[in-house]
């Protein structure tokens, strides 16, 4: 049913949401939803958590899509924002709640994941531009994108004044930009594709 | 603290709540900003797809939008006015069903919203008004497309746009078609080279 609207963009999609037009929503989590609660997973380690993370970014899709601008974002930025930012959220939450840490829950495996071939395909490639950063540039991405760490909780975590932590951040994701317009490198994100 | 330094961190969600809230308000004061939190939004976006993805539980899906279905009171009340007109030039063709579709056209200006308005008559006749479509730019046109359920796009007509524009569809319009409007080349393509500006179901 859903899979009627496989030929629009996601941008009309969330246009349609707006709409209250439940398989637009349908549609843009059989996009999205894999990739969100991938995301959820990393920086939860839980999965009920990463669930509810995932939920409540694509009801926040299905509120706010009236409010989505095209022009300020791609639609599939916006969504995987949402999401990124419940997640960051639930994660700073419980870890104030529980004495341990969620850190320290492993890691979830990539062996005998049962992953999408494109998605894996995806995943190597942004592995393969974060391999090219510098090491703390890499770091502070990846702590502060998947561990959920605040800037002053890295600076203190690193040992780092905070001006080092934010010119990491920052150089660090100027350098992604470059490398994801690199010819040869230019990635679709959608999984339909 | 010099809050032009905050946007790496805020496209990471690496600011406290307090941090957050002085630079979206300094946002919506800093063009400068706003542009690079764009670039660096995608940048950051994109380890999004660094994360590996098992496939969530099946329930998730429906979950979600059972979830959706109970709150659906976000309805947008879309222009009928086109469509009445639109509706008594079609009056004797008996309209059987009509559909809206919302989309966003590039133009010069920039992106802006636009709405088109589908009537299909008995036997598959239908007219598509569009109100909002900036004049196709030269060099290009605007065509429409029926697209059959599960069959490729079938070319429908061409037309320049403008404010208010309205064009009869070349053949007809079966039910559950998806009828899309995309910019070509001018005098038309035979298959769609561009994203429908918009689509809608008929």
């Amino acid at each position: 049913m859903a899979r009627q609207l496989a030929h629009l963009s996601d941008e009309a999609l969330v246009l349609l949401a707006a709409r209250s037009e439940e398989p637009a929503l349908a549609e843009l989590y059989d996009r999205y939803g894999r990739t969100a609660y991938g995301l959820a997973l990393r920086i939860l380690r839980d999965p009920a958590l990463a669930e509810d993370a995932v939920q409540e970014a694509f009801l926040a899709v299905w509120r706010t899509a009236s409010r989505f601008v095209p022009e300020k974002a791609k639609a599939s930025t916006w969504i995987l924002t949402l999401a990124h930012r419940r997640a960051v959220d639930i994660v700073r939450r419980e870890q104030r709640r529980r004495a341990d840490t969620l850190e320290n829950a492993p890691e979830p495996a990539v062996e005998g994941v049962d992953e999408d071939a494109f998605l894996r395909l995806q995943r190597e490639r942004v592995q393969s531009m974060l391999r090219v950063l510098p090491d703390a540039q890499r770091e502070a991405l990846e702590l502060a994108y998947y561990g959920g760490l605040s800037q002053s909780e890295l600076a203190e975590r690193l040992g780092q004044p905070l001006g080092t932590i934010k010119s990491r951040m920052f150089s660090g994701l100027s350098r992604m930009r470059e490398l994801m317009e690199e010819p040869g490198t230019e990635m679709s994100w959608t999984s339909t594709t | 603290m010099d809050v032009h330094d905050l946007t790496a961190a805020y496209a990471l969600d690496a600011l406290s709540p307090q941090e957050t809230e002085a630079y979206e308000e300094h946002l919506g004061q800093c063009e400068r900003c706003r542009e690079e939190l764009v670039g660096l939004s995608e940048a950051a976006t994109a380890l999004a797809f660094g994360a590996v993805a098992p496939a969530p539980p099946p329930q998730l899906r429906e979950s979600i939008l059972e979830a959706a279905r109970a709150e659906r009171t976000n309805v947008v009340p879309l222009p009928r006015r086109r469509w009445v007109e639109r509706g008594a030039m079609l009056a004797a063709a008996a309209v059987a069903c009509v559909a809206v579709g919302l989309g966003v056209s590039l133009s010069q200006s920039g992106p802006h919203y636009v709405t088109a308005t589908l009537s299909v008559g008995s036997g598959g006749k239908a007219m598509l008004s569009t109100s909002g479509l900036g004049a196709a730019p030269r060099g290009k046109t605007y065509e429409a497309w029926i697209i059959p359920a599960g069959k490729q796009p079938q070319p429908a007509g061409l037309f320049r746009g403008g404010p208010d524009a309205s064009l009869a569809l070349r053949g007809s319009v079966p039910r559950n078609a998806v009828v899309a409007v995309t910019l070509e080349p001018a005098g038309g393509s035979s298959a769609p080279t561009t994203t429908p500006i918009f689509s809608t179901h008929a």
